[in-house]
């Protein structure tokens, strides 16, 4: 797997490297802003991009406009935004360029080494990966209100792992549960929130999303 | 030698001192003429207003004008209120007028319609006119100064139309004579901006002066507290998420690695989390200083043993005399002591051989002094911490005051009332 960082923090982006490369993954080449990272992207092609939110001129939201217009340039370049905090306005821009080969996730998940090897190859492989806090904002914003309560507590769990991502395997060894009781709950799931089912992860992603979105406004 | 020395050295200060008058006075001049441009815009606002307002008044003898009566108040509380704003931004602060009179009877009762009204009359005449003898005066500069350039299209100059132009040499006299009226712009702009403002400054202030006044101030203060609170705030969360916040993600993925690390090769292992120690260590060291950026814990002993404790790693010899009486607010102390401690870091860069704090109390008011004998131009408008101490300043309703003409000395007073 050959990977992109942009990061301007000299500490966290070696740090990051040392780690990548440890794990033979191979880093080609690091930036610590949006122009050096496009230019990366145009010259590298990798497999994957790593890309910090915050980064130089104003340390606002230059990473998640930066992965936009890598993606844009490069369609089906996987990347994988990294941000200190997260925020639901930010994973629905960065959703609009589609959920395959797309992940959003806090700084401190890349420390749960083995997880975040498993998201990052998950992405790479043109799957999704959410961070789970940027679920619970979504679904806190919707309890009380409307069909997600009459999910049991059970299809729940599973709706929130659907939105981070996870396949029905992964969901299945998450909640530790059979491959047919994860498939029943996604059907049950699917026919309370009136939506058509699907089971390409990605697709259903951006559908979960969405639904959860569109509604949290309501 | 030494006094030939000490003349050049004095020579190139009084040229430094040159240069520094003449860019203050061209700030000024610029200053100036925004300020005329924007008069002159209400000017004709107002111009604009006294025709429908007259207008409206003769209609009144046949009765149709009391229906537009109620639009026409409307219109000079409006316009009267741009001035006001405009008021604000360059002389002192105006509070709005608030909603306008319903009715004529109501009007005709209240002092401030009728103020109004004199304001009115006197900017859309007069107002009207210093504005453009304002403006003509900085457009004959341009004009004559640019003369050179396009003297053959005309041989009568622009502003000295009287005389004929032959060759050159006269073109390059009439970009002279431009050069005279800029110099005439420079020295009486800020003059011709403050006559205009006049009117405005005297006729649409609020009556019952003093307490109204004391409003007006307390409601600008007020903003510049809350603006000074946002921008502390964003300092604070920007020095957390930079600093410390950073650090420890990096420390986080660093223990992560050598986790993985431990089984396969414990030497690598062990450099990652010396890496990630010396991260930890770091957002310590930030979180510190964060800390004592938002309240210093030497505070705790009191401003006196704060302000000594400044003097003693001042750059340049610091001599502190401090006769505090009781104790001030905490964060009154702080801006006390954030104010010293910047004045006196500031020292650095002015040659000063010594410096003198003064810290007091006298009269409810914490004041306090910082002067040096160094060769001064401190200016709070090229990026010093100054201007942020100034607003630190502002938000308690204290006072701000700094002298550092160039050649020197600086003084720096600040006082603010400690409500004890």
């Amino acid at each position: 797997m050959r990977v992109v960082i942009a990061e301007d923090d000299p500490l966290l982006r070696e740090g990051l490297g040392l780690l990548l490369r440890a794990e033979s993954i191979d880093v080609v080449a690091t930036a610590d802003d949006a122009a050096s990272f496009l230019d990366a992207v145009a010259r590298e092609h990798p497999d994957v991009a790593i890309v910090d939110v915050r980064m130089p001129p104003t340390h606002t939201d230059e990473g998640i406009v930066a992965a936009v217009e890598a993606r844009r340039r490069q369609p089906g370049l996987a990347v994988l935004v990294l941000s200190a905090y997260v925020e639901q306005a930010f994973a629905t821009d960065l959703l609009a360029t589609g959920a395959a080969g797309l992940g959003y996730l806090l700084k401190e998940r890349v420390g749960r080494v083995e997880e975040f090897l498993v998201a990052l190859q998950r992405i790479a492989d043109g799957g999704t990966a959410i961070d789970p806090e940027v679920v619970e904002q979504l679904l806190t914003r919707r309890t009380g209100r409307g069909a997600l309560d009459r999910l049991s507590p059970r299809e729940l769990e599973v709706l929130a792992l659907m939105a981070e991502g996870l396949g029905n395997a992964a969901i299945g060894r998450a909640l530790v549960i059979t491959d047919g009781a994860v498939h029943k709950h996604i059907r049950s799931i699917f026919a309370k929130l009136d939506l058509a089912p699907d089971d390409e992860a990605d697709r259903r992603v951006v559908a979960v999303l969405r639904y959860l979105h569109d509604d949290a406004g309501r | 030698m030494k006094g030939h020395q000490a003349a050049v050295l004095e020579r190139s200060a009084a040229r430094g001192r040159l240069g520094h008058a003449v860019a203050r006075g061209l700030r000024h001049a610029v200053d100036a003429l925004e300020q005329i441009l924007a008069g002159l815009a209400t000017a004709v606002l107002a111009l604009v207003a006294l025709v429908v307002v007259l207008a409206v008044a003769a209609l009144c003898l046949v009765g149709v004008g009391l229906l537009l009566a109620p639009g026409a108040l409307r219109l000079l509380r409006a316009v009267a209120d741009r001035e006001r704003a405009r008021v604000s931004r360059t002389e002192r602060p105006l509070p709005p007028g608030g909603a306008p009179p319903r009715t004529v009877r109501e009007a005709a009762h209240a002092l401030v319609v009728r103020r109004e009204l004199a304001w009115l009359v006197v900017h859309a005449t007069f107002g009207v006119m210093i504005g453009l003898v304002g403006l003509t005066l900085p457009l004959w500069v341009v004009q004559d100064v640019t003369y050179p350039l396009w003297y053959r299209l005309t041989d009568h100059a622009p502003s000295v139309v009287f005389a004929r132009v032959d060759g050159l040499g006269d073109a390059l006299l009439v970009a002279l004579v431009g050069l005279a009226f800029a110099v005439a712009f420079v020295v009486l702009g800020p003059a011709i901006a403050r006559l205009q403002s006049w009117p405005g400054a005297a006729l649409l202030a609020p009556l019952g002066s003093d307490l109204s006044r004391r409003v007006a101030e307390l409601v600008t203060t007020r903003a510049a507290a809350l603006d000074a609170h946002g921008a502390e705030l964003r300092r604070i969360e920007r020095s957390l998420h930079d600093g410390s916040q950073s650090r420890l993600v990096a420390a986080n993925v660093l223990i992560g690695a050598a986790r993985r690390a431990v089984v396969r090769n414990p030497a690598a292992a062990d450099e990652l989390l010396e890496k990630a120690q010396t991260a930890t260590e770091q957002a310590l060291a930030e979180l510190r200083s964060v800390v004592r950026s938002i309240l210093p814990p030497v505070l705790d002993r009191g401003l006196a043993e704060a302000v000594t404790g400044l003097a003693a790693g001042s750059p340049v010899e610091c001599v502190v005399e401090v006769d505090l009486a009781s104790r001030c607010a905490a964060s009154l102390e702080a801006t006390a002591y954030f104010a010293v401690a910047e004045a006196v870091t500031n020292t650095r860069h002015s040659g000063a051989r010594l410096v003198r704090v003064s810290v007091r109390t006298d009269a409810g008011e914490l004041r306090l002094t910082v002067a040096d004998d160094g060769h001064g131009g401190a200016d709070e408008r090229t990026g010093s911490g100054l201007s942020g101490i100034r607003r630190r300043v502002a938000a308690h309703d204290g006072t701000f005051r700094l002298d550092s003409p160039a050649g020197g000395p600086t003084t720096l007073e600040v006082r603010l009332p400690c409500g004890s």
